[in-house]
């Protein structure tokens, strides 16, 4: 794949264009020409304020945002993934009041799924609702993070299907995050404290195991999203070592993405409204240079570097294979096309 | 219970040396002797604590440089098996006093707290080297802005006044002569970097991280005079003279002996007021020869000596000793898969008291001693300790209660339920003074006391007692 664009800028402002700690993205798909991005921020944990969605075009038009400062059942409080269905509803998870909250694509509130484990329905214990995909059938497939399972429910939202348990095995998890569902119905979750992406079919079998822990091509530290698009290709957010990898089916590491952002029409735009900013960055060398054996980990070069990915957490790829890469630490989106 | 001749002189060290223990872990101490447990305190090798993955998904703002960071320190403090680490980092981060108010990139400071951590028992002149080569702290005092055709002599001030020597040990000459060898020490795109960080500014994408360039063209590598010797002298050269002076030992002696021992007049006093126990000052900067700068020889010395033995109770608590012990002691973070983010009004809480962790009021650090008690600070501090030890389903407070029950039974004295609280909460001995107003504050809450003295030991009353001891004085030192 190779980078395309970057959108986006941070902001500090619970309102407004520019991103907040942004966390999942969605794309509703109303025809190549239309598609709308809607990004969800996550805010700072000690201030709901900046928990929001905004939706935007591909070219960086902001069109509007809704999700803030609500009360009631349509507050996101801890917000974590989000995906659209056939019909353009916005299923948003909240691992802090274990639903998932719908939206119109307008932003409209129009009710809220309770997550609970099947196996055990009147337990009080967190479920903590994290990654969310829906399939063509409109079923809706979303991990629990503290219950470690994967649940399958109806378009209306009753659960149908569960598997999983807490572990290190086969169909065991340890606080899974992302997933997703490919072409065929197959499953992938990212199996985030376990560091690998596990695939099973549509009922829950279990397929394979992609990835193991470590830091070279096809391993993982961290995985926090998956996506899979119509090419076979298997997109994971590397979060832990700060980059992202492009699979095989197989899980043969085709592709090691480690960002390459350059500025984008909003970033633009506020440098030319700050000109002593904007001219003293022009002087400095934001991308070559060596540094310090102690500030060498994956981490830190992600902080010093500014166009690498920095905390690259969601990854989804659109109809027409382009993939999206979210970062919460560097509060942007990076796009990159099939070359 | 811990039998109370085990109680003393290890309670004592584990406030000092760390932010006091619960039950369990006097009961795990206990088992080994004093000097055994200075030498595990002091092996950092088997630290362990809350996994950074966890911290970072449950709060994306700690991943970052943004907001929030002082939290990811707060949960290290809370979770950390071995405090004495993160006591070393708070005592440096008091002596080499950097603030995120001026540098507003808090992931960069939070880099340097990293650096205490690594290298805070080790030698000296380490210590002081990589300090200087630190960017948190070359833009503290402005060093990117000290050039060879123009020196900024703050670094070179400081390094001298308060990082090692003190004032009347050296000359303005010196100093002079120590900012010509730190020029060309800075960070890289300092232009830029130090604009963003005047500005407080966050975009495009979010601040970026800062670390040391050596800029060689700017260095000024002629010829210096320093402290009476003369040389070529670079930043290097400079350190290594300063950690040779006997000025430098008896400041770091002080410092040493101020943090774990008792209590000393604030450090721009230090050349008019002599040292609380200048024996103990002479002793420690001995050790400082001795063992070649290293400061973990120094810490052992002073954990073992009698001076450190004999000063129990002769330090205030500082609002981070006091919060964060709190903390430790409820057990309220002990799920470490579900860390909520109350965490952050702890923090804010210990700001109130008087010591917001990465905000030093100056570069002098903080005053401590009484100067942490005023009367708006004592009552936060209070307040703070008595809600957190009041709930009995953190599960520190129903470990205290379900041992106190064990030690005590259903009926005992009141004196006998102070004393087996106290205990628990890691203090030593209630004063008369306090006993009394316990008692008297119980009979007040209608306990009834029998003809024996005995009362009703149930959950209630443990809490009474737990709130009444920590609303003491003896709760607010160590």
């Amino acid at each position: 794949m190779k980078f395309l664009k970057t959108i986006g800028i941070t902001s500090n402002q619970p309102v407004g264009r520019g991103f907040n700690f942004p966390y999942d993205l969605a794309i509703n798909h109303h025809g190549e020409s239309e598609l709308i991005l809607y990004m969800l921020n996550r805010g700072p944990s000690n201030s709901n304020g900046a928990t929001r969605i905004q939706y935007f075009t591909l070219n960086e038009k902001w069109l509007g945002e809704f999700g803030h400062n609500e009360v009631g059942l349509e507050r996101l409080s801890r917000p974590v993934a989000m995906a659209f269905n056939g019909n353009q509803i916005l299923f948003v998870t909240d691992e802090a009041s274990d639903e998932i909250k719908l939206f119109d694509s307008e932003g409209n509130f129009t009710r809220a799924i309770n997550v609970k484990d099947m196996n055990d329905p009147d337990s009080l214990e967190p479920v903590g609702p994290a990654g969310i995909t829906i399939d063509s059938h409109n079923n809706i497939f979303v991990v629990s993070r503290y219950g470690n399972f994967v649940q399958k429910l109806d378009e209306g939202g009753n659960p149908v299907d569960q598997w999983g348990s807490k572990g290190t095995g086969i169909s065991e998890f340890n606080m899974p995050w992302g997933l997703d569902v490919d072409s065929q119905g197959n499953v992938y979750v990212a199996d985030w404290r376990n560091d690998r992406i596990q695939k099973f079919d549509s009922k829950g079998n279990f397929i394979k195991i992609l990835g193991k822990t470590g830091s070279k091509p096809g391993e993982f530290n961290r995985p926090s999203s998956v996506s899979a698009n119509a090419l076979g290709q298997i997109a994971v957010a590397d979060w832990g070592n700060e980059r992202v990898q492009i699979l095989d089916a197989d899980g043969y590491c085709l592709q090691v993405l480690e960002g390459s952002s350059e500025l984008s029409l909003w970033s633009k735009e506020w440098l030319d409204a700050n000109l002593d900013e904007k001219n003293a960055r022009s002087r400095a060398n934001l991308k070559d240079f060596n540094l310090p054996k102690h500030l060498n980990s994956a981490y830190h070069r992600a902080s010093q570097i500014e166009h690498k990915f920095w905390g690259p957490v969601s990854v989804k790829f659109d109809l027409s294979d382009r993939l999206y890469v979210t970062e919460h630490s560097r509060h942007r989106l990076q796009v990159f096309e099939i070359e | 219970m811990i039998p109370k001749k085990c109680n003393d002189l290890i309670t004592h060290l584990l406030r000092r040396a760390g932010f006091g223990a619960t039950i369990s872990e006097m009961e795990q101490y206990s088992r080994l002797e004093y000097k055994e447990i200075v030498d595990r305190l002091l092996d950092f090798r088997d630290s362990s604590y809350i996994a950074d993955d966890v911290i970072y998904r449950d709060h994306v703002d700690l991943h970052s440089s943004r907001s929030g960071l002082p939290a990811y320190w707060g949960y290290r403090i809370l979770s950390t098996n071995n405090p004495l680490e993160e006591k070393m980092a708070l005592f440096w981060h008091g002596v080499f006093a950097t603030g995120n108010s001026k540098l507003n990139n808090l992931r960069s400071l939070l880099n340097q707290i990293d650096m205490f951590r690594e290298y805070s028992l080790s030698k000296f002149d380490d210590i002081l080297l990589e300090l200087s080569k630190d960017p948190a702290m070359l833009i503290w005092l402005d060093n990117q802005d000290n050039h060879k055709d123009a020196i900024n002599e703050n670094y070179g001030r400081e390094i001298l006044e308060l990082f090692s020597m003190g004032v009347g040990n050296y000359s303005e000459d010196d100093i002079k002569e120590c900012s010509r060898a730190f020029t060309g020490w800075t960070i890289t795109n300092p232009e830029y970097m130090s604009l963003m960080s005047q500005k407080d500014s966050i975009w495009p994408y979010g601040r970026i991280v800062w670390h040391y360039n050596f800029d060689d063209v700017d260095h000024d590598s002629g010829e210096k005079v320093f402290l009476g010797e003369s040389g070529n002298f670079n930043g290097e050269d400079v350190v290594k003279i300063i950690c040779n002076q006997q000025a430098t030992a008896n400041f770091v002696a002080r410092h040493l002996y101020n943090f774990f021992v008792a209590d000393e007049v604030p450090v721009p006093q230090w050349g008019v007021t002599p040292p609380k126990d200048p024996e103990a000052i002479d002793e420690l900067a001995k050790a400082y020869f001795t063992y070649d700068h290293n400061i973990g020889s120094m810490i052992k010395v002073l954990f073992n000596s009698d001076f450190f033995k004999k000063s129990i109770g002769e330090k205030v608590k500082s609002p981070t000793e006091l919060v964060f012990g709190t903390l430790r002691l409820s057990g309220e973070y002990n799920d470490q898969s579900k860390i909520g983010s109350g965490i952050y009004g702890a923090l804010a809480e210990a700001g109130f008291m008087g010591q917001e962790l990465t905000n030093p009021p100056s570069v002098e650090g903080w005053h401590t001693g009484e100067e942490w008690i005023t009367s708006g600070a004592l009552v936060d501090r209070v307040n703070f300790a008595s809600s957190h030890l009041s709930d009995a389903k953190n599960e520190g407070v129903k470990e205290i209660i379900d041992k106190t029950i064990t030690e005590v039974g259903e009926r005992c004295t009141i004196e006998q339920l102070a004393n087996s609280c106290s205990y628990a909460l890691g203090i030593l001995e209630l004063s008369n003074e306090t006993s009394a107003g316990i008692t008297e504050l119980l009979e007040s809450e209608s306990v009834e006391i029998d003809r024996d003295g005995l009362i009703d030991i149930d959950e209630n009353t443990i809490i009474s007692t737990l709130k009444l001891i920590v609303s003491s004085r003896e709760y607010q030192i160590c």
